[in-house]
């Protein structure tokens, strides 16, 4: 028996969006992590669990990376307000 | 008449493929992502029949509040293989201080006099409000990634 499956196809595209402020290190960590990690609903239970507590994991590792980016960040437009003249601009960056 | 999206592949896009019109690989600056109005201040039909930017015509978002008109760069993912699958899929996509509706966005590619490459409705209008709006693609593998030969 001779059978054939496939074909060009199409995936599908979220949108996220925040009004009145930019994104926060924990909404982009979920982002991406959707984006790097998918876990088929189809799979081993204890495959499931495994990849649940890694995706977890990996979600902990950005989210703490995308915090300091923030910071480090905001150490740069500090200096820049500083060297500007312009240090009671620094205050609007203390969260 | 409004705006009718509807998520699909062109045709057009399948026979450039055939004819290796399209590079997906290291395709920096070269596939972009423009977006549709909102539904109903858009009147065009678009889905599988789209074959070129230039069809967006008035339906595209204008230059104003954080979008600027043909969209932006996409970063491609070089094709890989996942089991008998070859994907391609693209990095997530921001558009920053932005303020505006769009229910929509084509994907096209400046490297073959912008031959339209996928069609995605959003399902519905979204709206930002002086924020981020960002674009999330799938998984790059076998059962999701964004472009995908089966």
């Amino acid at each position: 028996m001779i059978s054939t499956v496939g074909g060009v196809q199409i995936g599908i595209a979220t949108t996220s969006a925040v009004s009145g402020r930019g994104f926060t290190p924990e909404e982009l960590a979920e982002h991406a992590i959707n984006e790097v990690i998918s876990i088929g609903n189809n799979s081993h239970p204890v495959i499931q669990a495994q990849a649940e507590a890694f995706r977890e994991d990996i979600r902990a590792v950005i989210t703490n990376y995308l915090r300091q980016a923030v910071a480090s960040n905001n150490t740069t437009l500090t200096n820049r307000f500083r060297d500007a003249g312009h240090p009671e601009l620094v205050k609007l960056l203390e969260v | 008449m409004a705006l009718s999206i509807t998520t699909a592949m062109p045709t057009s896009f399948k026979v450039e493929l055939m004819k290796g019109l399209h590079n997906f690989t290291g395709a920096s600056n070269r596939f972009k992502m423009a977006l549709f109005k909102a539904t109903a201040s858009g009147s065009g039909t678009f889905g599988a029949a789209t074959t070129n930017y230039s069809q967006m015509g008035s339906d595209e978002l204008p230059t104003a509040t954080g979008y600027t008109q043909q969209g932006k760069f996409l970063t491609s993912v070089t094709p890989v293989a996942d089991g008998t699958t070859a994907l391609t899929n693209f990095s997530a996509l921001t558009w920053t201080s932005s303020s505006f509706t769009t229910s929509g966005a084509l994907i096209y590619d400046t490297g073959d006099s912008n031959s339209a490459c996928a069609v995605l409705s959003f399902g519905g209008d979204q709206t930002v409000s002086s924020g981020d709006f960002q674009i999330q693609f799938p998984t790059a593998n076998a059962s999701s990634a964004i472009i995908r030969i089966a």
